[in-house]
């Protein structure tokens, strides 16, 4: 009976989660350009008007601004999830190493320092960075951007890179140096590669969360730097419109791909 | 013979995390002349390791100085030091195959191509595993891993080589076939082992000579043979081989056990100890002066090749001897008579507790 309730349980968690997500995607594929909860028939037009190519939505029912400010949010969101996530992953595996080799005064307090920027509000986070580039004086731009949402995202990297330290057996960097290696070679010739999956995983993790990012890069972006999140919210704010099934769609399917190429090249690894 | 490698009163000592201090080694000398093959043998904690790492250069020393051909290395880093290491658990490089692993030291030399794979064929040749260049490390067997470490810190053609109980992870028959072994290549190379084990019979098989470690200092150093059969002190002769130590009055010339029994001793009076192997024992009773127990067989374990026994005497407590198997197997229980013959008897100046 029990065991019963615990698999209804579950299934219901998971039609809960999913279903949302699901419903989604069969709605990008909807037809029907005035009440996309009904279903009447299969197209690939708002994959099309996304992409730029006619369709047979005229324009006086379609609601996309145009391509262009899609695209140009787009490239935005790619510059500064690259930008960011190449960032802190150097910062981030930096402390990781910093922290989980050299023993200095204070490295408890450091380490948990680290880790407050993840459970930090998003708000309370954007509010504080706004201030802080107001009061330096420095204009809101793709740079401001880039460098706030580097303050939080060193912290996941930080926390991926040092779970994999932490597992990392440092006999083998004693091995190295007995061969001959100095430190510099050390660190490019075994530690590297040895965390590279902590790494790879952090940076990963980092540039997903930047293209996800909408409370603090809202609050920190000014006019004239639109992300995809920010423009997608932009959109919604005037009625929910067929093609934002789409877009969504894209991005899942980005994230997934974008996962799965981790998840592959670690297990790689870990043969 | 030239002094290879001279250690000169090394200490060093740890903060353990509860804020005491931990002596580790308390003022250690030692001297390995060129091609010899030393083992530090001791209890774990008695400082083995410690000593390792300081000759290889991964623990600084609070005092002394570590010398290898007549340069005092106390200031040189780990990686400019001419020694290499078999590390315990044998810290492989898993990301790279068995011919980079061996490689390795050649590598960073910046040595050619042709010359590391040349050297890295010669190296696999003699650990025995040719033609597996190509094999990753996690295809290799704990036994096969052993010989990686082991050609990856020859193929640099160090001066000494360091090893940090290489074995202790093998079972039992394979670590005896990698002892024989160990010792051809140190033979055939010509250059010097330090071994670092708490394997008293490893350290008898191997060694040229064995250095006994304890509470960071060394007890004794001798060859095998003599560390087996004069021990200094108490604690080397219990560490190395089972023993008998038995309480002896001297006067001047004759040492006189607790039960009257006495036998030539011919140095200064007071309390001593005198050591019987067990092998030493037997029902055999031998021409010339002898010393005699009596009592009861209280437990006998056969080892295939010998019988171990347990004698329950009034005097001394519990004597043991070991008899070779030849179709007689004591009875427990039994009231019987061991001998040993008292020439050439050892007396440790130290007094059994």
């Amino acid at each position: 009976m029990l065991r019963r309730l615990l698999t209804v349980y579950g299934l219901m968690f998971f039609v809960f989660v999913y279903a949302p997500i699901f419903l989604m995607v069969v709605y990008s594929f909807n037809a029907n350009t005035l009440n996309m909860m009904i279903w009447s028939g299969f197209t690939l037009d708002w994959y099309r008007q996304i992409f730029g190519f006619e369709t047979s939505i005229t324009d006086s029912t379609t609601y996309v601004d145009s391509s262009a400010q899609l695209y140009a949010a787009i490239r935005t969101s790619l510059t500064v999830a690259f930008s960011t996530s190449i960032l802190s992953t150097v910062f981030g595996t930096a402390l990781a190493l910093a922290v989980a080799r050299y023993r200095f005064r204070l490295a408890g307090i450091y380490r948990t320092l680290l880790m407050v920027p993840m459970i930090m509000p998003d708000i309370v986070l954007g509010i504080a960075l706004l201030i802080f580039f107001i009061s330096i004086g420095m204009n809101l731009s793709i740079m401001t951007i880039i460098i706030g949402q580097s303050t939080f995202l060193i912290s996941y990297v930080f926390v991926t890179v040092s779970a994999r330290l932490a597992e990392f057996d440092t006999s083998v960097e004693e091995a190295s140096a007995d061969l001959g290696a100095t430190p510099a070679q050390t660190f490019r010739k075994v530690t590297l590669p040895g965390i590279a999956p902590g790494i790879l995983g952090g940076w990963l993790l980092a540039f997903i969360i930047s293209m996800d990012d909408l409370v603090i890069t809202y609050f920190i972006a000014g006019t004239g730097n639109t992300t995809l999140p920010i423009h997608i919210w932009g959109m919604l704010r005037r009625g929910i419109k067929p093609e934002i099934n789409a877009i969504a769609t894209l991005m899942l399917l980005f994230t997934l791909v974008i996962a799965g190429v981790g998840l592959y090249l670690r297990s790689r690894r870990q043969k | 013979m030239p002094s290879h490698l001279e250690i000169i009163n090394a200490r060093k000592a740890f903060r353990t995390p509860e804020g005491g201090r931990l002596i580790a080694l308390d003022g250690i000398s030692l001297r390995l002349a060129t091609a010899e093959f030393v083992t530090l043998l001791g209890p774990s904690g008695c400082g083995k390791t410690t000593l390792l790492r300081t000759i290889s250069g991964f623990e600084t020393l609070d005092d002394g100085d570590v010398v290898i051909d007549g340069i005092a290395m106390t200031q040189t880093p780990a990686h400019r030091r001419p020694v290499n290491t078999v590390f315990q658990r044998y810290a492989l490089f898993d990301h790279m195959n068995v011919a980079r692993n061996v490689g390795y030291a050649l590598e960073i030399a910046g040595r050619d191509k042709r010359e590391i794979r040349t050297r890295v064929g010669e190296m696999l040749e003699l650990v025995g595993l040719t033609g597996m260049e190509k094999r990753s490390i996690s295809q290799l067997s704990g036994g096969q891993q052993q010989r990686v470490a082991l050609a990856r810190a020859l193929a640099g053609k160090p001066k000494l080589l360091l090893l940090d109980e290489p074995l202790s992870a093998l079972d039992k028959n394979l670590r005896q076939k990698m002892q024989h072994e160990l010792k051809t290549i140190q033979r055939e190379l010509g250059i010097g082992f330090v071994f670092v084990t708490h394997d008293q019979e490893e350290a008898l098989t191997m060694s040229d000579r064995i250095a006994v470690l304890a509470h960071g200092q060394i007890q004794q150093v001798e060859p095998p043979s003599v560390l087996y059969q004069r021990p200094a002190n108490l604690f080397t002769a219990d560490f190395l081989g089972e023993s008998n130590l038995l309480r002896a009055t001297l006067d001047g010339s004759q040492a006189r056990l607790s039960d009257g029994q006495t036998f030539d001793a011919p140095r200064a009076a007071g309390e001593a100890t005198l050591l019987l192997r067990p092998e030493s024992l037997g029902f055999a009773v031998p021409e010339g002066p002898k010393l005699s127990f009596t009592g009861r067989i209280r437990e006998t374990y056969y080892s295939g090749k010998d019988h171990q026994i347990e004698l329950e005497t009034l005097a001394f407590g519990t004597i043991r001897a070991v008899i070779r198997a030849n179709g007689t197997v004591p009875e427990i229980g039994r009231e019987v008579t061991l001998h040993a013959s008292a020439t050439g008897l050892h007396l440790i100046d130290e007094v059994a507790p």
